[in-house]
């Protein structure tokens, strides 16, 4: 098949793919129901008494409790988290189900750690980059660029 | 998520196993359905290129979401088809977004505090589906268990080519 039918055959897949990035944006409510961070930023009162999950990184910790901090669409908030037991660091990332009470406290229901420290997160991005590399080692020994066709091609036919 | 190491781990096992059972599924073949699950990771893209960055230029509100899900699986399985030959495209096509299903499946049963994954399914519909919160991303049994399953499967799959 010719280089330019296929090359527009991609590019209808990818706008249609960019119109999902907006549509999900833009119906955001409908698939994610808890406020985020930058609604609570916005209106907190309006959320007290509501369940919520957020995603936060621990900031402090003391007996029974923790301080986490909340970010998305680059807005931050800080939220006291009670009646934990969970064991984690500070830098740790945790997700906290619970219900939203007055000045900025999350009394939790359920703390499940996501990252116990920083280098939960090094391990994961470490562990990717090495598929990665292994990934493309192995594709390449099969599969070519035929630089004719601009296609690829099976290395043994 | 898992990491990605895991994503293609998955794919390899199951399609080598079933290559034992489907001529045509050689390795070259078990490679594209693990390319598919390399899929629902690149949402990680947001690391090089904010959403924010790119919502302030478009002036609209985006997400860079549906990448893990199924409507962004079955739109970059069809991107990949196409870089390959027209006659490999059906089963290029379907061994990718095999590959992506397998990745969605395993994230869809990682923890969520309110014990339901995320909308996966999007765009075909907004449920959030239940999940057994087996594991958090950053676990390592979940590696040492695909790695010792690969690793097993590698091995017979050695040996089945031999007695062939």
């Amino acid at each position: 098949m010719r280089v330019r039918v296929r090359v527009v055959i991609m590019l209808v897949l990818c706008l249609t793919l960019g119109g999902l990035f907006v549509h999900a944006a833009v119906t955001e409510d409908k698939w994610t129901p808890y406020p985020d961070a930058a609604d609570l930023s916005a209106g907190y009162e309006s959320y007290v008494g509501q369940q919520l999950m957020v995603f936060g990184t621990v900031t402090e910790t003391s007996e029974g409790e923790m301080r986490i901090r909340a970010e998305s669409d680059g807005t931050a908030i800080t939220l006291r988290v009670t009646e934990t037991r969970t064991a984690v660091e500070p830098g740790g990332v945790v997700q906290v189900y619970g219900t939203l009470e007055p000045a900025q406290t999350i009394t939790a229901e359920r703390v499940e750690v996501v990252n116990s420290s920083r280098w939960a997160e090094f391990y994961k991005y470490g562990t990717s980059a090495i598929g990665a590399f292994g990934f493309l080692l192995l594709f390449f020994r099969y599969w070519r660029i035929n630089r004719d066709s601009w296609t690829l091609e099976a290395r043994d036919g | 998520m898992a990491d990605l190491l895991t994503h293609l781990l998955v794919p390899y096992i199951l399609l080598t196993v079933a290559s034992w059972a489907v001529g045509w599924l050689d390795r070259r073949w078990v490679v594209v359905g693990m390319g598919g699950a390399a899929i629902p990771d690149l949402v990680k893209i947001g690391i090089v290129l904010d959403e924010r960055v790119v919502e302030a230029f478009l002036g609209v509100p985006f997400t860079y979401m549906p990448v893990s899900t199924l409507g962004g699986v079955l739109l970059l399985a069809g991107v990949i088809t196409v870089a390959f030959e027209r006659r490999r495209w059906r089963r290029v096509f379907g061994l990718v977004t095999f590959g992506g299903l397998t990745s969605l499946l395993l994230d869809g049963m990682r923890v969520y505090a309110d014990g339901r994954a995320s909308a996966w399914l999007y765009p075909f519909t907004n449920w959030r589906p239940p999940t057994p919160s087996l594991y958090v991303s950053s676990d390592p049994t979940v590696l040492v268990v695909a790695v010792l399953a690969a690793g097993t499967v590698a091995v017979l799959d050695r040996q089945m080519r031999v007695r062939r």
